[in-house]
């Protein structure tokens, strides 16, 4: 596969992006070179393509991507792969507060720490976080899925509504509105699948450490649990 | 928005921190356009009485040497220069030498007496560089990259309350104690309630800007005893509000983020250099950030050398 090479160096987000998004139209594979953790990188990337950032990245990394697939080699700042509704953000370093925000589709991975409120208000997709995650990790959670291989930090799941919290550490303490529950045989099945994908080998002890946080009401401010359709 | 940075220098030794400071600041540009600062400390080489005076005075015949005349009227002035600086205004900088830290704050307000001149501070250990404008113009004007020390902090800003001036600038100093300094992101939401117990102990606030607040917060908190990284835990639990914010002191620097996490701070060391930022793109420009640590909701983080 041809390689299209973008050095970012003394060049605007908005530059990289204008080339990003020209080289998707002809080319499957694009590296960039010298991000400096430059913010808004391959934002609203729309085709389907392997965007390798090689170095660290800013805020709001693949925000909006729709059906892109981009590997970090690399830290992200605040709010990588925001609002994405289709595609993957691989994050191999450390991420910060926001990671996968408000996705409705796709997966985020994070191989190292998060900071606070990973996977706030996320309607779906998935969220791997191979190390711990901050503070209201799933705050205002509406669906999809946060795996954390660490700890969770205060406030987990703080006012979820829909949506999976699974927790191979510790839980610091539980936000609002939120639960812990035991894994039953299909969430175990369905992590035991999921994480060797991403190059997570965990023994099958391991995956018995799992824990998950669900919402304890489905209507937990106003209306009534009967009205959940 | 506003971005801030520390660095120190863990040999103690003096390095170009100017320089990294204003690479670090250059590269947190996009946070705030409005003005730019750096406390450069451990560089100036003062004999134990000395002090620096950076006084802004407006370019009017015989301004100058009216400010001289009130300064002499105290003490004699050992070293002076002069540095141009914009908007009709220069920056008059001169060494002093005076029998205490004491005699420091009655003599800066007895020059701001004078009109269209304040004091934009008085150092013993730190150099003050604040402008308004880009960094990278004020590193031009001040020569910032030649400065020479152990440590360091620095803050570009995007003003959201009080004016854009120089004296609004960041760092903000405090004179409670000697030589302590913040650079400030964020707001101080119950900023009365913090500042009234320290006006009532007698403290001196000079603006309505909650990053003097800050300052005098912190200086009040050493000067009852507390460790830099115990009074940074104690503001996180006094202040409300959005904030991130670095102290300088004579012996190192140090970070408090306030308890929902609404403002970024980032962390990265190695066995030389402790560094911390806004943002990783700071950082970077001192060390390597492989290991970028973001300092969490509520946390207080300091180095002393």
């Amino acid at each position: 596969m041809e390689d299209f090479i973008i050095d970012a160096q003394n060049k605007t987000p908005r530059e990289v992006n204008q080339t990003i998004k020209e080289a998707a139209l002809e080319n499957k594979k694009i590296t960039i070179k010298n991000p400096n953790a430059m913010h808004y990188l391959a934002a609203g990337i729309t085709e389907s393509v392997d965007l390798v950032v090689d170095g660290s990245a800013g805020y709001f990394v693949g925000t909006m991507i729709h059906g892109a697939r981009i590997h970090i080699n690399g830290n992200a700042g605040w709010f990588p792969a925001d609002n994405m509704t289709e595609g993957e953000l691989v994050i191999d370093g450390s991420a910060g507060d926001g990671v996968g925000q408000g996705i409705y589709g796709g997966t985020v991975v994070v191989t190292r720490d998060a900071g606070s409120r990973t996977g706030e208000i996320m309607k779906n997709g998935t969220i791997i976080i191979g190390g711990n995650s901050g503070f209201m990790t799933g705050l205002f959670m509406m669906g999809g899925r946060i795996i954390i291989l660490g700890d969770i930090a205060e406030d987990a799941g703080e006012s979820i509504i829909r949506g999976v919290i699974y927790i191979k550490g510790n839980i610091k303490s539980l936000g609002k509105n939120a639960k812990v529950k035991e894994l039953d045989e299909e969430d175990k099945r369905e992590l035991e699948e999921l994480l060797p994908e991403y190059g997570f080998q965990l023994s099958p002890e391991d995956y018995r450490d799992f824990k998950k946080i669900v919402p304890l009401s489905k209507r937990p401010f106003y209306g009534k649990e009967s009205e959940e359709g | 928005m506003c971005g801030i940075s520390g660095v120190v220098f863990k040999d103690k030794k003096l390095h170009p921190v100017g320089d990294y400071m204003t690479k670090m600041l250059d590269a947190l540009q996009h946070r705030g356009p409005d003005s730019a600062g750096f406390a450069i400390y451990g560089g100036l080489g003062l004999e134990e009485n000395e002090y620096l005076l950076n006084i802004e005075v407006k370019e009017a015949p015989g301004l100058l040497e009216q400010v001289k005349n009130t300064v002499i009227t105290t003490t004699p002035i050992k070293k002076e220069e002069i540095i141009p600086s914009v908007e009709d205004y220069i920056i008059y900088r001169c060494k002093i030498a005076l029998n205490s830290f004491n005699e420091l704050k009655p003599l800066i307000m007895d020059i701001d007496e004078i009109k269209n001149v304040i004091v934009l501070n008085g150092s013993h250990s730190f150099e003050m560089i604040k402008d308004v404008g880009l960094v990278k113009d004020i590193a031009a004007r001040y020569n910032t990259k030649d400065k020479m020390g152990t440590h360091a902090i620095g803050h570009t800003r995007f003003s959201t309350e009080s004016i854009v001036d120089r004296y609004h600038a960041h760092p903000f100093q405090s004179y409670i104690i000697p030589d302590i300094t913040v650079v400030h992101n964020g707001q101080i939401t119950n900023y009365w309630k913090i500042r009234d117990p320290l006006e009532r102990k007698g403290h001196i606030f000079e603006t309505t800007n909650d990053t003097e607040c800050i300052v005098h917060y912190i200086a009040d908190k050493l000067n009852e005893g507390y460790h830099l990284e115990e009074a940074l835990e104690q503001s996180v639990k006094d202040m409300d509000g959005p904030f991130s914010y670095i102290v300088g002191t004579p012996n190192g620097v140090g970070i408090a983020k306030d308890q929902l996490g609404l403002r970024p701070g980032v962390l990265a060391e190695n066995d030389e250099v402790f560094a911390i930022a806004s943002e990783e793109v700071a950082l970077r420009e001192v060390l390597d950030t492989h290991d970028v640590e973001q300092i969490s909701p509520g946390e207080a983080r300091a180095y002393t050398i």
